[in-house]
Order: structure tokens, then C-alpha cells, then sequence
């Protein structure tokens, strides 16, 4: 296949969309981890609830199939269903954490892993008594406008509207989140709770609301991901959270399972990944391309690549 | 620390890979239950007793009742592929029935429905092991002269060896894939064992959709070039195979061809990559649940104007739901005539719509209402030439099906089961709902 330097951009930039969602799942995998050493697998089917709250709300504010076109109208839809849909997901969090996983804090690391995949089962049926086993459509809410940033007269690398609001959204949140681990007092209590629960308790931080908030977040991110997700992908079903999970845990290894830029790096590498391997192999053999490398980074890389930071794991 | 925080992360992969492949081999995986064999078969046959119509207690005097067996998908998902089929088989029965029913050894018998639903209890699609399981329950019952049925071709393939050996023959109204019939096959020893034909079909195959689709693209749009996508599952492999052969014989470029496997769900870099060639039509072969409308809203995305053609996997108003207006001047082919269309079957669409008037489809026939309706009526009028109360008697009067007359033209059996009747219907998006607009006959 002739090098074409056109659709590479184009690529590049498919790549970074789809990283960017990846990332946001991928952050709440890694900061579950980081605290309670959990690999939360219910953790896809919060992002395709967050997905089937968002394409609710988006419903219920009358928008079906032409698009708002008043700005003040798209800001204000696009912050309460962002609002809502992050709550609505980040309570689900908690309420998950509360009921299937702190009664097994204690037990066995397999136990609490179960435990998740029951959880996941559970997710995925709710979400297809609610909204049936079918695709559905989620509607456009602004006109999704599409940009040439480059033209060779024959071909042309596009950007959509939709495109640069996920981006700017997804550095938005974790961006926050960053400053939220690294500057706050909360942040502090999540990084302490994380490197050693007990002492952490003796100094009198509140281990079970500091793990609880830990969920919060990282559920109200993959709510926020589904949102996301919807407005980019066009229509959502109850098993999507399965594949966007499992890529973004692996992204989550790849960065270096715990560690929070690691995650993020880890999505956009992965996403990266899918584009050029649909890009120069036939598609069929992306799955495969995207596992054969978690597959090479735990032979030759078990701690992910920036997993030495571990002090820092949240 | 680091140790048990990396062994601990391996549990979690081995975890994981598990339920990647327990996702690849069933459909719907993540909502399948494992049911107990024992508490499916009690779950089917209180349902097959359901859903059993009146028994003929059969006039005075006379034999009681024969059985047609009838397996569809019901439950779950699938309502809408087998309540109308179902409904078409038992229309005929009614009237056969009414007018009389059968004489077989020189008694009159009433016709019975027995239905059996190859969705397991529980679950959303319908699965090959619970056909294999209403096979079963089918042979055992000696009143069972003939089945109609199954609706999907992987059905048919974990039933058909089984009927074989029994001796007991089928009609399905709506199977297209190849290989269940094609002699060439090596595996067809199989499905066959004892060389009799016992499996037959009142649809036509992907061997002649997918080539009809490809004269239909070549012929009448004026395409030329295509990219072909498939959801490399067996029947979305074979119908784009087909296709791809017959586009290229007639001098038609493939520009490529990608696999876009269930799950697939962000198709933007496929669709970059399929738009950088230049395509004038994309040909897609898969079922429409398998992600094609998220494919057709990336491929508009991508700035590629042009439509999608499929099989009748896409022809389904989960397509048209979903994709929303991009799908809109689309065209989908399916393997039956539009019996809509056909006089003969006017009659036919009265009763059926006075029937069932209140069903979810205000008593309008569906894409396969009417094969059902053939389907029976094949095999009640081959138990009338057969004449005697005997699975193997009516299995080969079947097979000497010869230019029956019925809802969907004139049909035959060929060597190998096939209809001869190989129409192919063409539909387009319009207005956001399929719209039948021509249909082609093959003739090679």
C-alpha cells in the first residue's frame, strides 16, 4: 500500500477521537485500581449506562432528528445532559462499590473480581430491559458541521464539529481530574488511601468515603465518556460497553495499570493502534492487533509504560 | 507489592480472554444464562402447548390428527421474523383443515400445528442447540409427518442431520445460505448422511442474492467500482463472496474489501480509509444488528456520498432506525417475490390481513409471512398425494414437488431441495422505511 500522506493525517486524527474515549473509560479502571487493587469489569457497562442516560435526556429535551441551531439552546442541553448524565453515573459508582464490592474489601483478590464480572452481567441486562436489544439511534444535538483542514483537490482531511467537542471535553475533564488528585485535600486523601489503606486510616483519613468519591469519579468520567460516545458514534446498545471496556483496560495496562497519566497515554496509544491497523491491514484483524499488544506489554513490559511511578498511583 | 499486584493483574486477563471468547461464539453473550437442559425442554413444551391451536378432535369415525411441526424464533428479539411466518403456516392449516382436512389410509385426518421456538427461554436470539433439541422432541412424536421451518440457516444446520437420519423432511421458508444444499460442499455428507433429500426451501440463496444484487448494482445504477465490507459471520462471508465474484466477472474494480466483525462500533478509520479509494457504491454483507448503521452514519461522516447495497440481512427497520436519515436511497435485495405484488396471492393477503388484523403489523404480511403460507401448503398437499400416514411416503411426495402452484408464483424442487422459483425482490430506503421498488429473476 502506497504511503498517502493525506488519509495519515486523517487517520491521526480518527486516532486521537477514539483515544480520547478511551482514555476517559481507561482513567476509571486505573484510579479503582490504584486504590483497592480491583479490576472493575462492571466499569464498560457504567460508560453504556452513562451512553443510555445521555440518549435519554437528549429524548426528554425534544430533540429527535433535526438539531438545535439556537447556540445558548446547545450550551445549555449539552451542560445538563453532561451534569446529569456524570451524577447519574458516578451515584451508580457508588451504590455498585457500597452494595458488590466493600463487603468483600477483605476477601480474597478473586472474590471482589467476581464479584465485578456479576455486576457487569447485571448492567448489560438493565440496559437491554430498558432500551431493548437493538441499536437506537442517538440524535445529533448541534449541526455537526465538518471542517477541511486540508485539501489536495482529490482527497481532503476533515474534522467534525463533533470531533473537536470530544476532544476539548475529554482534556477538559482530565485535566480536572489531575488537579483535583494532585492539588486538593481530597486528592491528597485519594493518593494516601491508595499507597497504604490502614495507615492512611490512622491518620485519620476516611478510607471508605475517600474509596466511595474514587468510584464517584471514575464512574461520573465513563458517564461522561458514553455521552461522548453517543455524539461521535451516532447510536448506542447495551453491549458496547463490553468491547469500549475491554480496550480501554487495556489501555489502562499499557500506560502502567494505577497510574493516572499512564491511562490517559495508554488511550490515545490505543486508539492510535485501531486507526492505522484499520488503516493498513484489512479490519478484520484490528481485535487481534489491539490484544497482541497487551499481550507483548505484559511479556515484556508487566508494570505498563510509565508504570514505575507507583508512588504516585491513584 | 509489585509481585502480587502483577499476578493479580494475570487473573484478571485470563478472566477477561474468557469472556472475550465466551462473547465470539454466542450471539448475544452477554445476556446468555446458562439454562439447565432439563428445565428448557419443560420451558418449550408448556410454550409449544401454548401456542398449540385447537385440536381437531377429527369428524366421526375418523383418524384424529397429523402434526406439521413448525420451528421459528419467537422469543427474545426475534417477534417480528417469526410471528409472521408462523402466522402464514397457520392460515393454511386453517384452511386446509376447514376445507376437510386430510385422508390419509383411507381416514380423515385433522391438521395440527405443533410449534416449538428455537429462542431458549430467557435469551434474546434464536440458538442453534435449542433447534437441535426441538428436533428431537419433533421425531420422537409419531403423529409428525413434516416440518416447516427453521428461519435461520445456523438452525437449520444443527437440525438438519438429525431430521435426515429420522427421515422426517422440513421446508424452511427463509434460509439462503449456500451450503446447505450445495452437493459440492464436503461437508454436505453431514448435514445429509443418508443421501435422501429430506431438507428443502421455498427461498431462493445467497449464491443467487448476492450475484443479483451485483447485476442489480452494475446493470441498472451504473456502478462500477466497489468497496465490500462483512461482518465475517457465515452468512455475511457467503453473500459478499458472491457478490464480489459476479461485480468483478462483469468487469466491475473492487477497490478492497474488510472484515468488520460484531462489536465493531467506531468505524471512522475503516471508512477514511474505504473513502480515500473513490468507491461509487459499497456493498455490505452482514445482518444490520451487527453494527452496519453505525458504519452507514461514519461512511457520511467520512464524505462519501454514495449508497450502500446489502442482502436481506440489512432489509430490516433496525437499519432504517438506527442509520436515521443517512441511510436514506440505500438498497437491500431479498431472496422471495414480493407476494404483495402477485395476484395470485390476493386471496391469500385477504385472509391473512382478516386474521390477524390485530397483530402489531395490523395483519399485513412481512417479508416471509408468505413462505410460511407455501411452505405448509407444499407439504399438505404432498400428505393429500401421498395418501398414507407415513413420514417417508410424504418426504417423497415433497420431493416430487413439480410446478406448484401458489402465493409465490410456480414453484419446484430441484435435485438438491432448492426452489426453482428463484426470484430476488429489490428494496430502497425511502423516506426512512424500506420501499419494494423491482425485482429480478435469475436464470442461470
Amino acid at each position: 500500500m502506497h504511503l498517502d500522506g493525506i488519509l495519515l493525517l486523517q487517520q491521526l486524527i480518527n486516532g486521537i477521537s477514539k483515544g480520547s474515549l478511551y482514555a476517559l473509560i481507561a482513567l476509571g479502571y486505573t484510579m479503582v485500581y490504584g486504590i483497592i487493587e480491583l479490576i472493575n469489569f462492571a466499569h464498560g457497562d457504567v460508560f453504556m449506562l452513562g451512553s443510555f442516560t445521555a440518549v435519554t435526556l437528549v429524548g426528554l429535551f425534544g430533540i429527535t432528528n433535526s438539531p438545535l441551531t439556537d447556540p445558548l439552546a446547545i450550551i445549555g442541553v449539552l451542560t445538563a445532559t453532561f451534569l446529569i448524565t456524570m451524577t447519574a453515573t458516578g451515584l451508580l459508582g457508588v451504590v455498585i462499590e457500597r452494595v458488590a464490592y466493600r463487603p468483600l474489601r477483605n476477601a480474597p483478590k478473586l472474590a471482589p473480581l467476581i464479584s465485578a464480572i456479576g455486576v457487569s452481567y447485571i448492567l448489560q441486562n438493565v440496559g437491554s430491559a430498558w432500551k431493548g436489544p437493538a441499536t437506537i439511534n442517538f440524535p445529533k444535538i448541534f449541526p455537526d458541521t465538518q471542517y477541511i483542514l486540508f485539501s489536495n483537490g482529490s482527497s481532503d482531511v476533515r474534522v467534525r464539529t463533533t470531533t473537536l467537542l470530544v476532544l476539548a471535553s475529554s482534556l477538559i475533564l482530565m485535566v480536572a481530574l489531575t488537579l483535583f488528585v494532585q492539588r486538593t485535600k481530597l486528592g491528597k486523601a485519594m493518593r494516601a488511601t491508595a499507597m497504604d489503606r490502614e495507615t492512611a486510616q490512622l491518620m485519620g483519613i476516611g478510607v471508605n468515603f475517600t474509596i466511595g468519591l474514587t468510584f464517584f469519579i471514575g464512574a461520573a468520567l465513563a458517564g461522561g465518556g458514553g455521552l461522548l460516545y453517543g455524539l461521535l458514534i451516532g447510536g448506542v446498545q447495551f453491549q458496547i460497553g463490553f468491547q469500549a471496556g475491554l480496550r480501554a483496560f487495556t489501555a489502562a495496562v499499557l500506560g502502567g495499570i494505577g497510574n493516572i497519566p499512564g491511562a490517559m497515554l495508554g488511550g490515545f496509544l490505543i486508539g492510535m493502534v485501531e486507526a492505522m491497523s484499520d488503516n493498513f491491514l484489512d479490519a478484520r484483524w484490528t481485535q487481534a492487533v489491539v490484544f497482541g499488544v497487551l499481550i507483548l506489554i505484559l511479556v515484556f513490559r508487566p508494570s505498563g509504560l510509565l508504570g514505575q511511578r507507583v508512588a504516585e498511583k491513584v | 507489592m509489585n509481585k502480587s499486584r502483577t499476578s493479580g493483574l494475570l487473573v484478571s486477563l485470563g478472566v477477561t480472554t474468557s469472556m472475550l471468547l465466551s462473547a465470539c461464539d454466542s450471539g448475544s453473550a452477554a445476556v446468555n444464562t446458562a439454562i439447565p437442559a432439563a428445565a428448557t425442554e419443560v420451558a418449550t413444551a408448556v410454550m409449544g402447548g401454548a401456542m398449540t391451536p385447537t385440536t381437531g378432535a377429527g369428524a366421526g369415525g375418523s383418524g384424529g390428527t397429523v402434526k406439521i411441526a413448525v420451528d421459528l424464533p419467537v422469543g427474545g428479539a426475534e417477534g417480528a421474523n417469526g410471528i409472521p411466518t408462523r402466522q402464514g403456516i397457520q392460515l393454511a392449516i386453517d384452511q386446509a383443515n376447514a376445507a376437510g382436512g386430510v385422508t390419509l389410509d383411507g381416514k380423515s385426518y385433522q391438521i395440527q400445528m405443533y410449534y416449538l421456538d428455537d429462542v431458549p427461554p430467557g435469551e434474546q436470539a434464536h440458538n442453534p442447540a435449542q433447534g437441535s433439541k426441538n428436533a428431537d422432541s419433533f421425531i420422537a412424536d409419531p403423529d409428525v409427518m413434516a416440518m416447516v421451518g427453521p428461519f435461520n440457516s445456523n438452525v437449520a444446520r444443527s437440525m438438519m442431520a438429525k431430521l435426515n437420519t429420522a427421515g422426517l423432511a422440513s421446508i424452511s421458508p427463509s434460509n439462503t445460505a449456500i451450503d446447505l444444499t450445495n452437493p459440492a460442499d464436503p461437508k454436505i455428507k453431514d448435514l445429509r448422511p443418508t443421501d435422501k433429500i429430506t431438507y428443502f426451501r421455498v427461498c431462493t440463496t445467497d449464491a443467487i442474492q448476492g450475484p443479483v444484487a451485483a447485476d442489480y448494482a452494475y446493470d441498472k445504477l451504473g456502478k462500477k467500482a466497489v468497496y465490500i465490507l462483512d461482518d465475517t459471520e457465515v452468512y455475511g462471508k457467503g453473500i459478499a463472496d458472491q457478490f464480489e465474484k459476479e461485480f468483478t466477472a462483469k468487469g466491475g474494480t473492487k477497490l478492497g474489501r474488510d472484515g468488520v466483525p460484531k462489536g465493531t462500533t467506531d468505524f471512522s478509520s475503516i471508512m477514511s480509509k474505504v473513502a480515500a479509494t473513490k468507491p461509487d457504491v459499497l456493498f455490505y454483507g452482514g445482518t444490520q444488528s451487527n453494527g452496519i448503521p453505525l458504519a452507514r452514519k461514519a461512511m457520511a461522516s467520512a464524505g462519501m456520498k454514495i449508497p450502500l447495497v446489502g442482502g436481506d440481512g440489512i432489509v430490516e427497520s433496525g437499519y432504517t432506525k438506527a442509520a436515521g436519515a443517512d441511510a436514506e436511497g440505500d438498497y437491500g435485495t431479498v431472496a422471495a417475490v414480493n407476494a404483495n405484488l402477485l395476484t395470485e396471492a390476493k386471496s391469500f393477503i385477504d385472509a391473512y390481513t382478516a386474521k390477524n388484523k390485530s397483530d402489531q403489523w395490523q395483519g399485513v404480511p412481512q417479508a416471509y409471512s408468505a413462505n410460511g403460507y407455501e411452505a405448509a401448503n407444499i407439504i399438505i398437499a404432498a400428505m393429500k398425494a401421498a395418501g398414507k400416514k407415513d413420514r417417508e411416503a410424504v418426504r417423497a411426495a415433497i420431493a416430487a414437488t413439480k410446478d406448484f402452484k401458489g402465493v409465490l408464483g410456480t414453484s419446484s424442487f430441484d435435485a438438491q431441495g432448492d426452489t426453482t422459483n428463484r426470484w430476488i425482490s429489490i428494496y430502497q430506503v425511502k423516506g426512512g422505511a424500506w420501499t419494494y421498488i423491482d425485482q429480478q429473476k435469475f436464470e442461470k
